[in-house]
């Protein structure tokens, strides 16, 4: 099978079929990232649909500088700033005055009291992830879903790196906050 | 409970639903539709539009008439404006001749600047 440089350089000459390749590979990533921000799924197969379009009609200019699934995350990125003229300023305004240092994950626990696996606290905390703010959730999923560094999602979104440790560090706190309420419910329960 | 819980134990858990936030599934295939879409829109190559033709059109018929009008005007009038073009020239060689080599190093450097900086600036769509 053709890898994907392959695929690009026959896509870049008008190959249909090795864009195609491309468009069954990147597809689903980038209707996820539609869907976390635009939270409609209609809304986000209509944008996923107009990336792809658009990547076609942009691909002569692909240079291969950034990897393919992140040029096209900039191109729904960018579609999701038209779609929500707001996006793009509530991120500027996430600031960059908190520069906290973002612990990495680290070994699982060994306490079997302290069961993190719970399936209800994740489910929960999913949950409150769905709920946070579109400009949050946009940063959550190029993080931990595409899993893109710091820097990149910075150079994506046209942001100092400084605004999107401060973003995603708030976006813990939210879920750091849903976890004590999530705790709090259940002692009010057993109460 | 909560309480037992210490900011380590809390990341842990919120980095854990973060990594497990299941990726949605597709309501149905866009392949079909994209391509259906593309091969009615063929990647773009150097073409020329109507806006080219016109703008061509126009920009011609402004230098016409601009170079009309000079060879019409009469010729004592055509004599007093290259009189009085030489007289400015000279004035302007007297007394700013300094200009013409700063506006050459002042060009040159903007050049080279912009030139810089499209070569070292990233690969960024224009959406």
């Amino acid at each position: 099978m053709d890898n994907e440089q392959t695929l690009i350089q026959r896509a870049q000459k008008g190959d249909h079929t090795a864009f195609a390749a491309l468009l069954d590979e990147h597809q689903h990533y980038v209707y996820n990232l539609a869907l976390r921000v635009v939270k409609d799924e209609n809304e986000a197969l209509d944008l996923t649909q107009e990336t792809f379009v658009r990547a076609w009609t942009a691909l002569p200019n692909f240079r291969g500088q950034s990897q393919f699934r992140t040029w096209l995350y900039r191109i729904v990125t960018n579609l999701c700033y038209n779609r929500l003229p707001g996006l793009r300023r509530s991120l500027a305004d996430l600031g960059d005055d908190v520069l906290p240092e973002i612990p990495e994950p680290e070994n699982a626990p060994t306490n079997p009291a302290r069961e993190f696996e719970s399936n209800e606290i994740r489910a929960y905390l999913h949950h409150a992830i769905n709920a946070l703010d579109a400009n949050y959730k946009l940063l959550v999923s190029l993080r931990y879903q595409d899993e893109l560094s710091y820097d990149e999602i910075a150079s994506l979104l046209n942001l100092p790196l400084g605004t999107v440790k401060t973003g995603l560090f708030r976006a813990k706190e939210k879920l750091r906050t849903a976890l004590a309420n999530y705790h709090m419910e259940e002692q009010w329960t057993i109460s | 409970m909560d309480d037992l819980l210490t900011p380590k134990e809390q990341n842990l858990i919120i980095e854990d639903a973060l990594h497990s936030y299941p990726l949605a599934t597709m309501p149905k295939g866009i392949t079909g539709l994209v391509l259906a879409r593309i091969r009615t829109e063929p990647a773009p190559r150097f073409k020329l539009t109507r806006n080219d033709f016109l703008l061509a059109v126009a920009l011609s018929l402004v230098l016409g008439a601009i170079l009309f009008g000079f060879r019409s005007l009469p010729p004592h009038t055509l004599i007093q404006i290259r009189i009085q073009g030489i007289l400015l020239w000279q004035s302007f060689l007297v007394n700013y001749r300094w200009l013409v080599p700063l506006t050459s190093i002042m060009l040159g450097a903007s050049l080279a600047g912009f030139v810089l900086v499209q070569l070292l600036r990233p690969q960024r769509l224009e959406q």
